[in-house]
């Protein structure tokens, strides 16, 4: 193949590419759609459920303060941190119940793994900036809160392209 | 103080008035965090000296403190766009350690995670090396087109990078439903659009003349100087473990392995894209063959332990080559010496012997065509 043919050839391959669909998400405008409602553990089978591996979630009503998740933390991030809450839940004598640093966690999910009491998930929740080293930390009350998280883009595959929809 | 106490390419040389010293890093946005230290004739290399260890993390020793499971997040810290390759070797060792039968669905679904990630590893390390060449059009189509395949393992593990989806006994969760569909979908889409890159990157006559019979590694001195991976085999040495030493279920998948005679830049930069269109159909074979249902992890104890002195040696072929671990347990939770033999590091050897002779301009185009990367190599 002459050098002529081949530029051309290259050329009109980046060419064709005008008529093709946009493939970048934009992202603040859309958002992108996962599978399931994040990442969870059934400790009965020892198997995760496929999600996101976002922000946590606590259920109160389900932690017995037993530290499994910080231990598990330990040598990993040691973002959890066991705290007094002044609630008074049943199976919970202590107590006590993790509090999470996003500033230092990594989002590995071995806490999910480790809790055999299915208190603790992870959500859909990626958007965790702050201004302040404080507000990264989140207390129990706030992992409590389910949240609201916008998917409404996935990838789909035309004849033209790609494209997040 | 005198020069013997310095480190290199920091002392003073009393060298020919012709030759200058040259240090291309550990700042350069193209080097990666490491040095190169050349020395130039006018514009032809003299002598080279690469020089890692400006990213050095303790990835090993930092092993010796933590148990089996706690090992994951960080072992895969080297490389975090290949995280499923890096912690492989680990997570067959282990298993060889504590005595671990892996059920069949998990073997398979490693398999696609490891190609997919040999991919998108592999995509990353092409926008660089087109970057290197000037050739923007090289560095934002896989950039971009990467996302289709870091959406599945997304899908799949529920993290972009670092997944931390391999552990002793299997992976961490099941696949999604409908999985197969979307992967195949996804997969078949991304073979055809990495077919366009021959067009417009190699079969280009300006690429080809660029790199073409720059930093020729002959086949008698890739053995001797063992390197491996892509390198190797762009010397013509069909050398690739998934075919020669088959762990997990790649002997029961028809492995293609991509050889080339010519040893120069081109054909190590060829290689790469060459195995990417072998992992599409290694995934789509994977997918056929996986079995519909059953566990994909085994139930351990909490702290799993080695039985007694022990030691286990696994590698893997990874993005950049083989990619070994060595595992010591004295029978406690955390095991007793890891080493990571890795790619980038053996392939890095090769580099004075590459450069000797070379103009300085193509310099990053054989440098980066090693399959090299720094993180790794400095563990």
């Amino acid at each position: 193949m002459g050098t002529a043919t081949g530029i051309i050839r290259a050329l009109n391959s980046g060419i064709k590419h005008i008529a093709t669909k946009r493939f970048t998400l934009r992202y603040p405008e859309e958002k992108l759609k996962f599978v399931g409602d994040g990442y969870q553990f059934d400790p009965s089978t020892g198997v995760g459920i496929a999600g996101l591996k976002g922000r946590h979630m606590l259920f109160h009503d389900h932690c017995t303060g037993c530290q499994l998740c910080s231990i598990a933390c330990e040598g990993v991030a040691e973002a959890i941190a066991m705290v007094k809450v002044p609630e008074n839940q049943k199976q919970n004598k202590k107590s006590i119940m993790p509090q999470i640093d996003y500033g230092k966690c990594v989002f590995c999910g071995l806490c999910v793994d480790a809790c055999p009491f299915y208190a603790l998930y992870m959500t859909n929740d990626y958007e965790l900036s702050s201004f302040t080293k404080e507000g990264l930390i989140y207390t129990p009350a706030q992992l409590q809160v389910k949240p609201y998280v916008a998917q409404d883009s996935e990838i789909i595959i035309t004849k033209w392209g790609a494209t997040h929809g | 103080m005198t020069n013997e106490f310095l480190p290199p390419g920091l002392a003073l040389q009393k060298a020919d008035e012709r030759i200058m010293t040259l240090n291309v890093g550990p700042q350069h946005p193209g080097s990666g965090h490491m040095r190169i230290i050349v020395q130039i004739d006018g514009d032809y290399i003299v002598a080279c000296d690469p020089d890692p260890g400006y990213v050095h993390r303790g990835e090993e020793k930092m092993a010796e403190y933590r148990n089996y499971i706690t090992n994951i997040p960080h072992l895969e810290r080297p490389v975090i766009h290949d995280s499923c390759n890096v912690l492989y070797p680990y997570v067959l060792g282990v298993e060889e350690l504590l005595g671990i039968e892996v059920p069949e669905r998990a073997k398979y679904v490693r398999v696609i995670c490891s190609e997919l990630n040999r991919c998108i590893y592999t995509m990353y390390w092409l926008a660089i090396y087109g970057i290197f060449l000037g050739h923007s059009t090289m560095f934002m189509w896989p950039a971009g087109d990467r996302e289709l395949l870091i959406d599945l393992m997304e899908k799949i593990s529920g993290a972009r990078v670092t997944h931390a989806h391999f552990v002793p006994g299997g992976v961490r969760n099941d696949l999604p439903p409908n999985f197969e569909e979307v992967c195949l979908r996804q997969v078949n889409y991304f073979e055809k659009r990495i077919r366009e890159y021959a067009a417009v990157f190699y079969d280009n006559p300006i690429l080809i003349s660029r790199t073409q019979d720059t930093g020729v590694l002959s086949r008698e001195d890739a053995i001797r100087l063992g390197v491996t991976g892509s390198v190797l085999r762009a010397s013509g040495v069909d050398y690739d473990l998934r075919k020669k030493e088959p762990y997990d279920v790649y002997e029961e998948l028809d492995v293609h392995s991509n050889v080339m005679k010519e040893g120069d830049s081109y054909a190590r930069s060829k290689i790469p894209w060459l195995d990417m269109l072998e992992s599409c159909n290694i995934i789509k074979q994977a997918l056929e063959k996986m079995p519909k249902s059953g566990s994909v992890r085994v139930k351990l104890k909490p702290n799993p332990k080695g039985k007694g002195f022990d030691s286990v040696y696994k590698r893997v072929e990874s993005g950049r080559g083989s990619l070994g671990c060595h595992i010591v347990s004295d029978g406690k939770v955390e095991p007793y010496r890891l080493k990571l033999s890795v790619g980038s590091f053996r392939n890095l050897i090769a580099l004075p012997y590459l450069l000797k002779g070379e103009k300085l301009g193509n310099m990053p185009s054989v440098y980066w065509s090693l399959n090299y990367w720094p993180v790794e190599a400095d563990r």
